[in-house]
C-alpha cells in the first residue's frame, strides 16, 4: 500500500509538469493578449509591460523561469490586471471563501444526497422512495444558476432574512445561499446514485444470506450493504468534492462572494496569464491529490481490491 | 502673463469657499449617510496612474483629487488647485495650490504632483495609461513615454511647494478638462516608495480625498470612511462610501430593490420602461457620453464593396435607429446620425441630411443606392459584422441583420470574446465592426480625434480637411463650427454608421440628493452627496 501511495506521488509529478506546460503553450498561443486594448497601448508602453512581465523572452523561457519562480519561491508572479497583487495574495484572498462554501456545501450534498437515497432505496416503490425521487429530479433540473436568482427572490427580496451577497467569515447568514445553491443539483445526482447502487447491493447474495440468517434489518443495512453500496457514489464523490471547493463561477458572480471561481473564468478571458497558471495548478494538484484519496478509501471500503 | 480665468464656472464658484454638498432648505438629514454605490466588476486597482478603468475611476474619485474637480453640471471647478494664470500663447499654465494635506497630515505639494505625472509618462511604471498624458499634450511627453527622454524633462515643474508650473507642446483647449482623470492626480511618493506595489492595501493607502479607505475585500466590497484631514471634511456629510461588486445586473437589481444598494447605473436592456412604471421617483434616465456605431473597414484588408461610398451610404440609411432605441434598448438612449455625443459641453448640433428623411425614405434610398453600385437579387452583397460577447450588442446585430436583409444585403453574425475582438479590430481583421466610444473629457475632440489619421479608428478612414480642421480647433476661440464640418465630413464620407447615443439609466434611492445627473460624463463624488430623513 505505502509503496502504491508512493508510485502514485511518482507519477503526479511528471503529470503536473505536463499540466504546466501545456496550459502555458496553449495559453500563449490563444489570440488577444493581456495588454490587448480598444485603445491601443502605445508600442513603447507595450514593449515596457512585456518587459517587465517577462513576456519578450522565448517561450522556453518563460516557462523555465516560471517553473523556476514556483519551485524555488513559491511564487506565482504577478497578476497582469490586478497590478496591486501578485498571484499569491489573490489566491489567499479568494481560496478559502470557495474552500468554506465548497466543503460545507459538499458535506450537505453527502448528508442529504445519501439520506434520501438509502431511503428511497430501503422503502423502494413506497411513497417514501416517490417522494425521494422526485426531491432528487426537482433539485436535478435546478441548476445553481436558476437556484441562485430564486434564493435571492425569497430570502433577500422577499423575507429580508438572508444578505444577497458578499462574504464574512464572521457571519455565517452570508454562507447560507451559495451553500445550498450549489449542493443541490450534486445533492441529486448523489440520491440517484446512492438510490440504485442500494437497490443493486440489496438485492445480492450475501444480502439475501444475512436475511436467511435472521439478522435484523437494521443491522443488515448499516453492517452489510451500506459499505459496498457506497462504492460507486465514492468513486463519483472524488472528482465532485475539487469540483466543489474549487469554486464555482455562477456562485461567485451571484453571490460576489470573491471565491476563486470567477478569478479563474475572469483571467483566462483577461488574459492574465500568471493567475491562469496559478489556478490551473492549484486546481491540478488538488484532482491529483483527491484521485489518490478516493483509491486509498476504495481499499478500505471493499477489501477485494488491493494494489 | 495675464491672470486669467478659465470658466465662468470658475469664476461663480471662486466666490464660495469650494463645492461641496449643499442641502436644501428645509431639508432634514437622515442618521445613516452612508452610500453603497454598485459596481459590475471587481476593482482592478486604485493606483491613479495604473488605472484604466472607469470602475477603478469611481472610488478612486473619492480617495484623492486633482487640481481640478466638477460641480454637479461637470463643469470644472477648482480642487487642489484654487486658482490659476494662463499665459498669453496658452502654452503655460500656472496652478496656485490650497493649504491641503494627504490622510497622513502631510501637506499636499506641487511637488506630489510633478511625481505622479512624472510616473504616469515615465515607462518604467508601464501605466497603460500613459497615453493620457500625450493626450493633454504636456511638453515632451511623447518622447518621455516613448523612454527617448528622461522622465524630468516632462512639462510640468514645482516653483515652489504652492506653485506648479505646466509647459504644453501645443495650445490645448481642453486641457483644465484633463485634469479631474484618475492619471492626474497627485501620489504620495514617500508611501509609494515605502510599500511598493502594495502602497494601494488599506491601511497603507493615502490619499488627499474626501475619503480615506478603509477595506477592500476584492470582488466583493470595498469601503472608504470619511477623511478628517480633507480641507473641507466639515462640509462633507456622507460618511461612508460602500462599492458593492455584483456581476450579473439583474442580481443587483435585486439586491437594489432590497435595500442593500442605493445606487445602480445600468438597468440591463428593455427593463427600465417597466421599473420607471413602478418606481417613478427611481428610475431616472440621463445622458452619458458615449457613442455606438458600425464602422467600415476601408482599409486595404477591408472589403472591396465597402469603398464605394454608396454602399456605405445604403448600408447606414437602412438601420432603423428608432427601433433600436424605443424597441431593443428602452433606456433613454437617442438614435445617432453622427458621432459626437449630442450632450457634450459646447457641441452644436451639425445638420446631417438623413437624420431628416424618414425612415421609408432612407430605405428607398438605399435600395437606389445599393443597386446603382451594382447589387441586387442576382448579386447580393455579402457582408460580416463582428461584434464582442454580449446580449445587448447581439441583439442590435440581430435587428440590423433583419434591416440590411430588407435591402438585399446578407450579413453574417460573427461573435467574438473580447480580446480577440479586440485583436482583430486594431489589426483590421473585419468587415463591418460595432464599435462604442467613451469620452475622456467633455469636449467633443474627443470623440472626433478617434477619426483622425493617425487616431485609433479602425476602419482607417483618412481624410486631410478634416485633420486639419482638428488641428485648428486647438487654437480657435470657438471650435464648434470646425466640430459641425468635421461630423459633416464623417457622415457625408460614412466612415461609419452612428447608432445611437447612449444613456445611463439609473435606479437611485429617493432619499439620496446630490447625484450630479445633469453631469453627462457621469463622474460623481460622494462628498457632493447626502442623504436626507425621510
Amino acid at each position: 500500500m505505502f509503496a502504491y501511495v508512493m508510485r502514485r506521488l511518482a507519477v503526479a509529478i511528471p503529470t503536473l509538469l505536463l499540466l504546466i506546460i501545456i496550459s502555458y503553450i496553449l495559453m500563449h498561443f490563444a489570440p488577444g493578449g493581456p495588454f490587448s486594448k480598444d485603445r491601443e497601448v502605445p508600442a513603447a508602453v507595450l514593449a515596457n509591460l512585456n518587459a517587465k512581465y517577462g513576456l519578450d523572452d522565448p517561450l522556453w523561457k518563460q516557462i523555465w523561469d516560471y517553473l523556476y519562480g514556483i519551485v524555488v519561491h513559491f511564487d506565482f508572479g504577478p497578476s497582469f490586471v490586478y497590478p496591486d497583487l501578485t498571484v499569491n495574495q489573490l489566491i489567499a484572498k479568494g481560496f478559502p471563501v470557495t474552500l468554506t462554501y465548497g466543503i460545507l456545501s459538499f458535506l450537505l450534498a453527502v448528508l442529504v444526497g445519501v439520506m434520501l437515497g438509502v431511503t428511497a432505496a430501503i422503502w423502494h416503490n413506497s411513497w417514501l422512495d416517490y417522494l425521494a425521487v422526485g426531491i432528487s429530479i426537482g433539485a436535478q433540473v435546478l441548476p445553481n444558476f436558476v437556484m441562485a436568482p430564486i434564493l435571492l427572490l425569497i430570502f433577500t427580496l422577499w423575507y429580508r432574512l438572508l444578505p444577497g451577497g458578499g462574504w464574512s467569515f464572521s457571519d455565517p447568514t452570508f454562507w447560507i445561499m451559495p451553500i445550498i445553491a450549489l449542493a443541490t443539483s450534486y445533492m441529486a445526482s448523489i440520491t440517484r446514485i446512492t438510490r440504485s447502487s442500494m437497490l443493486e447491493v440489496l438485492g445480492s447474495n450475501h444480502i439475501r444470506t444475512a436475511r436467511a440468517k435472521g439478522m435484523p434489518e437494521r443491522r443488515v443495512i448499516l453492517r452489510h450493504a451500506l459499505k459496498p453500496a457506497m462504492l460507486p457514489v465514492i468513486s463519483y464523490l472524488g472528482p465532485v468534492f475539487v469540483s466543489m471547493i474549487t469554486g464555482s463561477v455562477v456562485i461567485d458572480m451571484f453571490f460576489s462572494t470573491g471565491g476563486i471561481g470567477k478569478s479563474f473564468v475572469d483571467s483566462a478571458l483577461n488574459r492574465d496569464y500568471a493567475v491562469m497558471m496559478g489556478v490551473t495548478i492549484l486546481l491540478g494538484t488538488l484532482t491529483i491529490l483527491f484521485n489518490l484519496l478516493v483509491d486509498i478509501l476504495y481499499v478500505w471500503i471493499d477489501p477485494k481490491i488491493r494494489y | 502673463m495675464t491672470k486669467f480665468l478659465a470658466t465662468t464656472a470658475l469664476v461663480a464658484v471662486l466666490s464660495l469657499p469650494v463645492y461641496a454638498a449643499q442641502p436644501a432648505e428645509g431639508e432634514k438629514l437622515a442618521e445613516d449617510q452612508s452610500l453603497s454605490f454598485w459596481i459590475l466588476d471587481a476593482i482592478k486597482t486604485l493606483d491613479p496612474q495604473l488605472t484604466e478603468s472607469r470602475t477603478d475611476s469611481d472610488m478612486i474619485r473619492q480617495l484623492f483629487e486633482g487640481l481640478m474637480t466638477q460641480d454637479d453640471t461637470g463643469a470644472m471647478v477648482p480642487g487642489m488647485a484654487e486658482s490659476h494664470d494662463i499665459s498669453d500663447d496658452k502654452l503655460t499654465y500656472t496652478f496656485h495650490l490650497r493649504d491641503a494635506k494627504w490622510s497622513n497630515g502631510d501637506p499636499v505639494t506641487a511637488g506630489d504632483f510633478v511625481y505622479a505625472w512624472r510616473r504616469a509618462a515615465d515607462p518604467e511604471t508601464a501605466s497603460e495609461y500613459a497615453w493620457f498624458v500625450e493626450l493633454m499634450n504636456l511638453e515632451n511627453a511623447t518622447a518621455v513615454v516613448k523612454g527617448e527622454a528622461s522622465p524630468e524633462e516632462l512639462g510640468v515643474t514645482a516653483i515652489d511647494d504652492k506653485t506648479l508650473e505646466v509647459k504644453l507642446s501645443k495650445p490645448t483647449p481642453y486641457f483644465l478638462k484633463t485634469l479631474d482623470h484618475a492619471t492626474t492626480y497627485p501620489a504620495p511618493q514617500k508611501v509609494i516608495e515605502e510599500h511598493g506595489q502594495q502602497w494601494t492595501q488599506p491601511g497603507n493607502l493615502v490619499g488627499n480625498g474626501a475619503y480615506v479607505l478603509k477595506s477592500h475585500d476584492l470582488g466583493v466590497k470595498a469601503t472608504a470612511v470619511k477623511n478628517d484631514q480633507y480641507y473641507d471634511a466639515e462640509n462633507t456629510i456622507i460618511d461612508e462610501v460602500n462599492f458593492i461588486t455584483v456581476n450579473d445586473q439583474n442580481i443587483a437589481l435585486t439586491r437594489y430593490q432590497a435595500g442593500e444598494i442605493d445606487w445602480f447605473n445600468l438597468i440591463p436592456a428593455g427593463q427600465y420602461p417597466k421599473l420607471k412604471e413602478e418606481f417613478p421617483d427611481e428610475a431616472i434616465s440621463v445622458p452619458w457620453a458615449c457613442s455606438y456605431g458600425y464602422v467600415f473597414n476601408l482599409s486595404e484588408k477591408g472589403p472591396e464593396a465597402l469603398k464605394d461610398l454608396r454602399v456605405r451610404q445604403a448600408l447606414s440609411y437602412a438601420i432603423d435607429r428608432d427601433i433600436i432605441v424605443d424597441k431593443v434598448l428602452q433606456g433613454g438612449q437617442k438614435p445617432a446620425y453622427y458621432w459626437t455625443h449630442w450632450a457634450m459641453e459646447g457641441f452644436e448640433e451639425p445638420e446631417i441630411e438623413m437624420a431628416n428623411w424618414t425612415q421609408p425614405e432612407r430605405m428607398e434610398k438605399a435600395r437606389e443606392l445599393l443597386t446603382e453600385a451594382g447589387y441586387g437579387p442576382d448579386n447580393p452583397l455579402k457582408l460580416k459584422l463582428m461584434y464582442n460577447t454580449s446580449e445587448d450588442h447581439k441583439k442590435i446585430a440581430i435587428a440590423v441583420q433583419q434591416f440590411w436583409k430588407a435591402i438585399g444585403v446578407e450579413l453574417t453574425l460573427e461573435n467574438y470574446e473580447w480580446k480577440v475582438f479586440v485583436d482583430k479590430g486594431n489589426n483590421q481583421d473585419f468587415e463591418v465592426q460595432r464599435y462604442a466610444w467613451c469620452a475622456d473629457y467633455n469636449e467633443a475632440s474627443t470623440f472626433l480625434d478617434w477619426f483622425r489619421t493617425d487616431g485609433d479608428n479602425n476602419g482607417m478612414w483618412s481624410n486631410e480637411e478634416y485633420d486639419q480642421l482638428l488641428a485648428d480647433a486647438a487654437t480657435e476661440e470657438n471650435p464648434a463650427e470646425n466640430y459641425k464640418k468635421m461630423e459633416q465630413l464623417l457622415i457625408g464620407d460614412m466612415a461609419l454608421a452612428p447608432v445611437y447615443h447612449y444613456a445611463q439609466p439609473n435606479m437611485i434611492k429617493p432619499d439620496l440628493r446630490g447625484v450630479p445627473l445633469d453631469n453627462v460624463m457621469g463622474d460623481w463624488y460622494a462628498k457632493n452627496l447626502y442623504r436626507v430623513a425621510e
